[in-house]
């Protein structure tokens, strides 16, 4: 332990002093909020600007005082309704375009006649798209909105005429649905359509790429760290030092490890600032906002089960991360090497972030089961909705014997003979024979 | 193996496939000695060094360092060596002092002994405040400097020190060699290879001539220069390896 501490202390102080690994850890804390607050400053300002003068073209073809009457429905929701008398659709069109209008809305001959007559009038609205900007959909929800206010008014004022007694609500929607959701035992008062988007977003999206950017991370650091010490020449130096092999394999997984978690977190504080930034925006506050208050935790034994399994897959990639380094002569090879190694290792990550497990053909299920990394982002996708997954559970043991032998082979692969040796012969492949040889002296 | 015997290395093997680094070469190295391994690049000097230094195992032979087998005692070994590879590099985001500092608290358990040590090394870098900067705004010297304070620090019992001057202009290559003079005075022993044949004929009281993975001759360099009818251990080598 003694001996170890101090290698703990160069692994870390070396790695937070990479620029980088520190850029790649300060980044997404500095940028995710900042690009949230520049899209939730940018739509606030288009939508206001638009919305303060939001015009719509208005082609009646009926001229009665219900239609009139319509009209001043429209303008009093917040419409500018510009009034447009040509012959065509297409003149009215290039009229609105030509007056700034976002939309023109044709209303029938017949209009007021068949409303009080208490028939269906079909009313054709044209939106007029200048721009696909994300702050331009408000725009079109808001014209919408107000179609569906007035809708809503001549409902009112039909039914009052009808009979005054009779409730405009009751009649227009008999049924006065509430709807809640269960989650495991608890009643959240909340559309499921609501509580998808917050599971979907929560567990099935977020903590599963949280884990998957730590496994990426810990992977490319573990693998740069030792590969730096190849290139550097400073590993041989190190392995002549009175410490064991392990306590170097140790040093290495725990300054990798630390190094790693804190990216996660910075980058996991960065993603909830992003994703907070999202919820205020224009008509994104209702969909989530509130609703991470309404899902009960998930029980304590889950989180046991997640820390032990995301501690052997951290191990997992760790380990693998430092073979691949130890056997890389520099970290132009290491990077070589980590993408053969690592994306066939992190598909499988996807696939438990946006499948459906159980649905998936045998095979990929055997892939995704077949390694560590897997099961923290099946248990935590799983962990919010149902009761811990049992193959969660028998993952434990098989992830264990894995990783350790992942780990014995990799402290087998630090033993200095076999490590230049498989240099030496990786150096003949890559056809630096002559390199070689002088390293040989 | 005598009292006095630091190394004993006895028809010494050492092959990589098909590649055979070393074809049989045997040595010894005596407390307070400097022990040269002279020979150009390939020679099979570094293959020698890494065995010594329990960094590769031998193929066939034995190398004994004060007792202990390299095969089996390594262990045993790594507390009482220090090792320096030719082209050591540094930990670029480190400084000297954080290095050294680190090396020290490997090498001893006391926290008292790891300062002193520590202390000790920054005194034989003679980097002077430089050795709180960190190591990547170092020259090749300074680097170099590091290094051998690194070695010297932990008081071995045997240096082995592959090409130390290899690349260094002549303040940083005068330093080093004092500080190995320095270190031999005081009892310690030092094996070194190097093809700077001059250099080492002037730090050197014995040395073997190595060539393609064999011991060709060994003695004093005085000895050889007069077996030879030379003026220096370069002319006798290439007199050697001529025949």
């Amino acid at each position: 332990m003694t001996k170890l501490r101090p290698l703990v202390e160069k692994e870390v102080k070396d790695l937070l002093r990479d620029p980088r690994v520190y850029i790649g850890l300060v980044v997404p804390i500095i940028m995710l909020p900042l690009i949230s607050l520049v899209m939730s400053i940018s739509m606030r300002t288009s939508l206001e600007v638009a919305t303060r003068d939001l015009r719509v073209a208005l082609m009646d073809l009926d001229e009665t005082e219900v239609s009139g009457n319509f009209e001043s429905i429209l303008a009093n929701l917040g419409l500018k309704v510009e009034n447009i008398n040509v012959g065509t659709l297409e003149a009215a069109i290039g009229e609105a375009r030509s007056l700034g209008c976002k939309a023109l809305l044709v209303i029938p001959r017949d209009f007021g006649e068949d409303l009080m007559d208490f028939r269906r009038v079909r009313v054709e609205l044209y939106a007029i798209i200048d721009s696909v900007g994300i702050g331009s959909m408000g725009l079109y929800s808001a014209v919408d909105a107000a179609l569906e206010g007035s809708s809503k008014l001549l409902s009112d004022m039909l039914i009052s005429r009808l009979n005054p007694n009779l409730e405009a609500e009751a009649l227009r929607e008999p049924l006065d649905i509430i709807r809640s959701s269960v989650v495991k035992d608890t009643v959240i008062h909340a559309p499921p359509e609501a509580m998808f988007g917050q599971l979907v977003m929560g567990y099935s999206v977020l903590i599963p790429m949280i884990l998957f950017i730590l496994a990426t991370t810990l992977t490319q650091l573990a693998a740069t760290a030792t590969a730096v010490e190849n290139e550097e020449k400073t590993l041989e130096t190190l392995l002549t030092f009175p410490v064991t092999r392990y306590s170097i394999l140790m040093a290495k997984l725990l300054g990798s490890s630390l190094v790693a978690v804190l990216g996660a977190v910075l980058f996991t504080l960065g993603f909830l600032l992003y994703f907070q930034g999202m919820f205020t925006l224009p008509g994104m506050e209702d969909v989530m906002g509130g609703l991470f208050q309404a899902i009960q935790p998930p029980p304590p034994e889950s989180y046991i089960l997640l820390a032990v399994s995301l501690t052997l897959a951290i191990l997992f990639v760790t380990s693998l991360g430092i073979a691949i380094g130890a056997l890389s002569s520099d970290v132009r090879m290491s990077n070589s090497l980590l993408g053969v190694v690592t994306v066939p290792v992190m598909i499988p990550s996807f696939l438990v972030m946006y499948g459906e497990l159980r649905t998936l053909p045998l095979a990929l299920q055997l892939l995704i089961y077949a390694l560590p990394t897997s099961y923290p982002m099946v248990l935590a996708k799983e962990m919010a909705t149902s009761t811990v997954p049992i193959e969660t559970i028998y993952g434990i043991p098989y992830s264990a014997a894995l990783t350790f032998m992942v780990l014995y082979a990799t402290s087998e692969l630090l033993a200095p003979e076999k490590l230049l040796t498989l240099q030496y012969k990786l150096s003949l492949k890559r056809g630096r024979k002559g390199t070689s040889l002088r390293e040989l002296g | 193996m005598l009292a006095t015997e630091v190394v004993e290395a006895r028809d010494l093997v050492k092959r990589f496939g098909e590649l055979v680094a070393l074809g049989g070469i045997s040595f010894e190295v005596k407390k307070g000695e400097v022990f040269g391994l002279i020979g150009p690049n390939g020679a099979g000097k570094t293959t020698a060094l890494r065995i010594l230094a329990t960094l590769l195992l031998p193929s066939a032979g034995y190398v004994r360092i004060l007792g202990f087998d390299v095969l089996r005692d390594a262990d045993k070994i790594r507390p009482v060596i220090s090792y320096l590879a030719e082209d050591a590099g540094t930990y670029r985001n480190l400084s000297g002092y954080e290095y050294l500092s680190i090396v020290a608290r490997i090498y001893f358990n006391s926290r008292t002994e790891s300062e002193r040590a520590t202390e000790e090394a920054v005194r034989i870098s003679g980097l002077g405040d430089r050795i709180m900067d960190k190591m990547k705004t170092y020259s090749k010297g300074m680097k170099r400097r590091v290094q051998i304070a690194r070695v010297f620090m932990s008081k071995p019992k045997l240096a082995i020190l592959d090409e130390p001057t290899s690349g260094l202009d002549v303040f940083h290559a005068r330093h080093v060699r004092e500080v190995i003079k320095d270190y031999v005075k005081e009892g310690g022993t030092a094996i070194i290879s190097s093809h700077n044949m001059l250099e080492v004929e002037h730090l050197c009281s014995r040395v073997a001539f190595i060539h393609r993975g064999r011991v060709l001759d060994q003695d004093e360099p005085q000895a050889i220069k007069e077996r030879y009818g030379v003026q220096n251990l370069e002319e006798a080598f290439v007199e050697v390896v001529g025949k």
